[in-house]
């Protein structure tokens, strides 16, 4: 019996790490900001507001708790380009410092508060998180997507942005999913055909092409073939460029945001959403719609790996086979967002390639699917 | 994982071989500088290659181990 024992596996659950990520994250679309009101974001373990300045226009993120007497900025109003707190209408600029008190003589000479980097790219906002307080490096950016940026972006739907909060569970579980190339199967119904993997430097990169497993239905994730090319750019936006087949030998564009920022060391808020480039022929309408279908069908899988991890335990040594992907190579380069900038080691950054032999998987795949679509088939009692 | 070096540019790599369709490879320099086909490809100055797939080069001089047997195929290996 002790024999035995010594040989079982005994999962590390590890601990999630104290600090947040270096990065930029995305808060959500730009546009949701600029209705003239602060808005309250429940990240990194604080509270940040979110307005947009009267005057020049621009989105501005600051600590959310007023540096006077901890009254909440979100709850205040906008005046001028300054934030103004509804305890005492202390009003803060856009770059952190107080633009005023209206009943003191004079600011406090040391009154400003933290005022965070924020980006407006690709309709979204972003923040910079940096726990040693540095700007970003030359170089760690978020890329413009040419359909929202480039000559041809009135060929692209508008987005259908999608939010989903994850409690008990640290966002390196959506991280994992780069490489996870099996969960690709059984959670969100497609046979990962082809399946590889490229880290280099801050980015990771998933190339799959897979093809529905025709027992499920996605909306126009499912209609026909799928070639995915999806880089996280830094710990928290991935950028999913899609091409799916949709019959007659046309291919449908599409750009699926995968992205999430830290609420605490145990929750995250999952964000996605799709544009869509109109194929010929396509209104715009249609477009908008076919970007609605492609955000409905990654809910399906999005809600289902919430329900993974909602039930799953943290680990930290996973137990792998040969079709598993690389997850501690994976999990080695995301290393490199939690420790100071001077102790990235070549290791978490420089190239590496892990290419999924994936042909006895979907050998397996393909008959477990025959079967379910047998069994349907017989009679409709018997489905499962 | 065995270096394989590339017969383009000399640059050498780790690799590992589960299959014939299985390929992991560990650099040990910085892609975009020690590999001449990514410093054209990633336009130079160093930065990430992580949005090019392969490097054709190295990806022959892989294929050309497997072939010489100086990069052993874990299934080969086993099976024999």
């Amino acid at each position: 019996m002790t024999a035995l024992d010594d040989e079982v596996r005994v999962i590390d659950a590890g601990r999630p790490p104290a600090r947040f990520a270096r990065g930029w994250h995305c808060l959500g679309l730009a546009d949701a900001f600029k209705d003239g009101r602060p808005h309250e974001i429940e990240a990194f373990g604080t509270r940040l507001v979110v307005f947009q300045g009267r005057d020049d226009g621009a989105l501005h993120v600051l600590n959310a708790y007023c540096p006077h007497m901890g009254g909440n900025l979100a709850q205040g109003t906008v005046k001028g380009d300054a934030v103004a707190c509804p305890f005492h209408d202390w009003r803060w600029a856009g770059d952190g410092r107080c633009a005023g008190v209206p009943y003191a003589r004079r600011v406090p000479p040391r009154a400003r508060t933290r005022a965070w980097t924020a980006l407006e790219r690709n309709r979204q906002l972003f923040v910079w998180n940096d726990p040693e307080g540095n700007p970003p490096p030359p170089g760690v950016t978020i890329p413009e997507l040419p359909g929202i940026h480039g000559p041809g972006a009135a060929e692209w739907s508008d987005w259908t942005w999608k939010t989903l909060r994850v409690e008990g569970s640290h966002c390196r579980e959506i991280v994992d999913n780069v490489v996870d190339m099996a969960h690709f199967y059984y959670v969100h119904y497609a046979f990962p055909e082809y399946f590889k993997n490229v880290f280099d430097g801050h980015v990771a990169t998933q190339y799959m092409e897979s093809s529905p497993r025709g027992d499920m239905e996605l909306g126009t994730l499912s209609a026909g073939r799928l070639r995915s090319d999806a880089s996280y750019h830094g710990p928290s936006y991935m950028i999913d460029h899609l091409h799916s087949d949709v019959g007659g030998g046309l291919e449908m564009e599409i750009v699926l945001i995968n992205c999430h920022y830290p609420i605490d060391e145990n929750s995250f808020l999952l964000q996605y959403g799709a544009i869509v480039k109109r194929l010929p022929g396509m209104t715009d309408e249609q477009a908008a719609d076919a970007a609605r279908l492609t955000a409905e069908g990654a809910t399906v899988g999005f809600e289902q790996d919430v329900e993974i991890w909602r039930n799953k335990t943290r680990i930290d040594n996973p137990l792998l086979t040969e079709e598993d992907g690389p997850v501690y190579q994976l999990r080695r380069w995301y290393e490199q967002f939690y420790v100071d900038a001077a102790d990235v080691k070549d290791e978490m950054t420089r190239r590496f390639e892990f290419e999924v032999d994936t042909r006895r998987a979907n050998e397996a795949w393909h008959a477990e699917v025959a079967e379910n679509l047998a069994r349907r088939a017989a009679g409709p009692a018997e489905a499962s | 994982m065995r270096p394989v070096e590339c017969a383009a540019c000399g640059n050498q790599v780790l690799c590992e071989k589960f299959s014939p369709a299985h390929t992991s490879v560990q650099w040990t320099a910085e892609a975009a500088v020690s590999c001449a086909e990514f410093r054209d490809r990633a336009g130079g100055g160093g930065g990430t290659t992580a949005r090019l797939r392969t490097c054709r080069a190295l990806r022959s001089s892989i294929d050309r181990a497997v072939a010489d047997g100086t990069l052993e195929v874990d299934d080969v290996r086993t099976d024999a």
